[in-house]
């Protein structure tokens, strides 16, 4: 009798829970990310950060040996890949000047002025993603330094991503990995539109919609449109081709673009205050 | 002190780990969920019932950190939570490995759950090729951290034993 009372009180209790989750939700789809979750997202971040700051200070050392056995792998295969990318360096040295001036070409050709006068926030990416599947980084900068969100976020490299999340003194980026994310961009060269979603952690860029009579060539170099409502600016530095393909039916090409930013190694980036023109 | 007492500030401390420590702690790319394994551990620990609260609660703290619809995390924890604690009731004889599988196994459900259920609400990216290794890393390493995780859910509960 007692056991049975327990079962119908639990399955009462999972009902409830259950029901409370799906409310939750259907909370967060009609804020559209504006609304009161946003604002708990927010507050989370900062009333977790002074405590976060400290655990990491001490935790620091014990991740960084416990990263550097779990990594250890990939800490020989990127030796290996240094060792080739510093011979191909000392060979591309001898042809250094010539790409200087190929360079300066390019950058009149696609005026490429980058973030140009956009005013920015230096922010210091503190944490790693929480999550297996988002690819995200937190900044120790937030909403009193300026930050909102769908700002664009750079490194001296090019585009890092768009902000996310902000709380008053922290903010989470959506890196342009993430397969959620997607980016306006244009080929340098051609000329040619697309839109650039990401393909996960280590994997290329997946642009799609490229003209198929458009001529595009391996290493080309890859940039923001900025096309009228685009959260991005134009001519922000993507990445490079790395294959293009016609797509089923030829309607289209699919094309791979490796990101210019490393983002194994972000410490620093900007964040433009940047507000797509209506 | 309480349960309902020491469960908050035993959330936080593993919201701090998983941010901080255990965001380092990566095999092939994949890091713990440290507030899934409360929720799987408080299943074993304490029953269904108190399997679902702290799986909703840790639920609904690892939403406030990721960027999947708020409320996805608390409906999967909740049930993994309810669901263990009921398998484990229904265990007639225990040994020491029986909480480890049931953990592991159970992580690997909660993540293919999870993607499923994003999926649901528009979070298709969730089901790609990397679930598979997500699962299979996550209960690896749950199955590693299961007993000190059972032991420490257990003293928030101030539980002895198993459930009745």
């Amino acid at each position: 009798m007692a056991v049975s009372r327990r079962t119908s009180r639990s399955r009462f209790t999972l009902i409830l829970l259950v029901l409370t989750s799906i409310t939750v939700l259907t909370l967060d789809f009609r804020g559209d990310g504006a609304g009161l979750v946003e604002s708990i997202r927010g507050v989370a971040l900062d009333v977790v950060a002074p405590v976060q700051s400290a655990a990491r200070w001490a935790t620091g050392p014990i991740g960084d040996a416990v990263g550097a056995v779990t990594r250890y792998g990939d800490l020989e295969a990127e030796n290996e890949q240094l060792r080739l990318e510093l011979e191909e360096a000392r060979a591309n040295a001898l042809r250094a000047e010539d790409a200087v001036r190929e360079n300066r070409q390019l950058r009149e050709l696609v005026d490429l002025t980058f973030a140009g006068d956009i005013p920015s926030v230096t922010a210091r990416v503190i944490g790693a993603p929480i999550s297996n599947y988002g690819l995200t980084v937190e900044l120790d900068r937030g909403s009193e330094h300026g930050i909102a969100r769908d700002m664009p976020v750079v490194t001296g490299a090019g585009l890092v991503g768009r902000v996310v999340q902000t709380g008053r003194t922290r903010s989470v980026v959506l890196l342009i990995t993430d397969p959620t994310s997607s980016v306006g961009v244009r080929l340098a060269r051609s000329g040619t539109w697309g839109v650039a979603t990401g393909g996960g952690r280590s994997a290329p860029l997946r642009v799609d919609f490229v003209d198929a009579e458009a001529t595009v060539r391996i290493r080309e170099a890859v940039i923001t449109s900025g096309l009228q409502g685009s959260v991005f600016p134009p001519n922000l530095p993507v990445g490079r081709v790395v294959d293009a393909r016609p797509s089923t039916g030829a309607l289209q090409q699919d094309l791979l673009v490796e990101p210019v930013v490393d983002f194994d190694r972000l410490e620093f980036v900007q964040v433009l205050q940047w507000r797509p023109q209506s | 002190m309480t349960p309902v007492l020491r469960l908050p500030p035993l959330l936080l401390l593993v919201v701090l780990l998983h941010t901080t420590l255990f965001a380092e702690v990566r095999v092939a790319g994949v890091a713990p969920e440290l507030l899934l394994l409360v929720a799987v551990a408080a299943g074993i620990a304490a029953g269904p019932q108190r399997g679902a609260v702290v799986g909703f609660a840790a639920g609904l703290v690892a939403d406030l950190f990721l960027t999947t619809p708020f409320g996805l995390s608390a409906l999967v924890y909740c049930l993994t939570g309810y669901a263990v604690g009921v398998l484990q009731g229904s265990i007639l004889r225990m040994n020491r490995w029986i909480p480890l599988v049931t953990v592991a196994t159970a992580s690997a459900l909660a993540v293919a759950g999870f993607a499923l259920a994003g999926a649901v609400v528009g979070q298709t990216h969730l089901i790609s090729e990397r679930l598979v290794t997500v699962a299979l890393v996550v209960a690896l390493l749950h199955g590693i951290l299961a007993l000190p995780a059972v032991r420490v859910v257990r003293w928030t509960f101030g539980e002895r034993g198993l459930p009745a």
